[in-house]
């Protein structure tokens, strides 16, 4: 009795390959998403516990910078939804990896931005321990301390966002083989979510008492 | 579908989460009380939406796919509902946040002969 065995299914022949690749994403984000849902966590609770600190410490990060770092995630974003939207209606098409290679270039951007506040604050003495700019006004630490936390996680989160498009900006300029738009979307899942807890700690670390 | 066509919900959305950013920053330096936060958070679910619904396209794909994205919504919330339970109900007892400071060495330097153990 010969056991039939099915034809390896090739990569362009097996949308159920692409549905899977598809969910195990969402999956890993929902992952990340309760990874960083335990730092949010700690934030809403010392912040419910020092409102008046969160509010003094929130003032001292730099809002210009955080601001220019949002709309550069935002626009890599797009550029990430553009490159997939061309490369589904025509593969070999040249937008993708110009749009790939630009989104990664923002993300290099912003990691400099962030570097460039990391030094500034350093030099402001915006780093919990003995040395500490605000010491005097309890509940600043924590403020700052999931300040840094939170954001050296997500830049983490974009540098392996920018190498990941990096890669496919490479692969699907040389019309690699294992590029194709379909694993293009699944990789850009991880950058919008990389996207999306920015969003959300944009207003929590740099709008908090702005205004008088 | 040519590109205009294709591209045309990508640069709405775009444009529509710029206006956002700049609304939020401008709101955040208006006095407004509490509504200074509900407004900065809900100006942030509104950018998250949006990149979700036009970016990532969670209609395509298998319905497992949504089903895995609920159910990682819902476990968030259940974590932050459950705690919020604990610490909403529980007195506070603020302790004061602690001054890190040097402390002076346990054993003082000099001659003699070393402590027994």
């Amino acid at each position: 009795m010969a056991a039939v065995l099915p034809a390896r299914p090739t990569p362009e022949a097996a949308p159920q390959d692409h549905e899977v690749g598809l969910l195990g994403m969402w999956i890993f984000l929902v992952t990340e998403l309760l990874f960083f849902g335990g730092l949010f966590l700690a934030y809403a609770v010392a912040r419910a516990h020092a409102p008046e600190a969160f509010a003094l410490a929130g003032a001292h990060t730099h809002v210009v910078l955080g601001t220019i770092n949002t709309a550069l995630l935002l626009t890599a974003s797009a550029l990430v939804a553009g490159a997939v939207s061309a490369g589904e209606a025509d593969r070999a098409s040249r937008a993708v990896p110009w749009l790939l290679g630009l989104a990664a270039a923002l993300g290099v951007a912003f990691l400099a931005v962030k570097g460039a506040e990391y030094v500034s604050e350093w030099h402001e003495h915006l780093v919990p321990g003995p040395d500490f700019a605000l010491r005097d006004v309890g509940g600043a630490q924590l403020f700052f301390v999931l300040y840094w936390t939170m954001t050296a996680l997500h830049g983490v989160h974009v540098a392996v966002g920018v190498a990941v498009l990096a890669l496919f900006a490479r692969g699907t300029h040389r019309l690699s083989a294992w590029a194709t738009p379909r694993r293009v979307e699944v990789a850009g899942l991880y950058w919008h979510f990389v996207d999306l807890v920015w969003i959300v700690l944009y207003p929590l670390l740099y709008l908090m008492g702005r205004h008088p | 579908m040519n590109a205009r066509a294709r591209w045309r919900p990508v640069a709405l959305a775009w444009a529509a989460l710029m206006a956002l950013l700049l609304l939020t920053l401008g709101l955040a330096y208006l006095p407004l009380g509490r509504l200074n936060l509900v407004a900065a958070l809900a100006i942030a679910a509104a950018k998250a939406a949006l990149v979700v619904v036009v970016f990532m396209h969670p209609r395509r794909g298998p319905s497992a796919l949504r089903v895995a994205a609920v159910v990682g919504v819902a476990t968030l919330s259940l974590l932050f509902g459950l705690s919020s339970l604990d610490f909403g109900t529980r007195h506070a007892e603020p302790a004061a946040a602690q001054v890190p400071k040097q402390l002076p060495p346990l054993r003082q330097p000099g001659p003699g002969p070393r402590p027994e153990r």
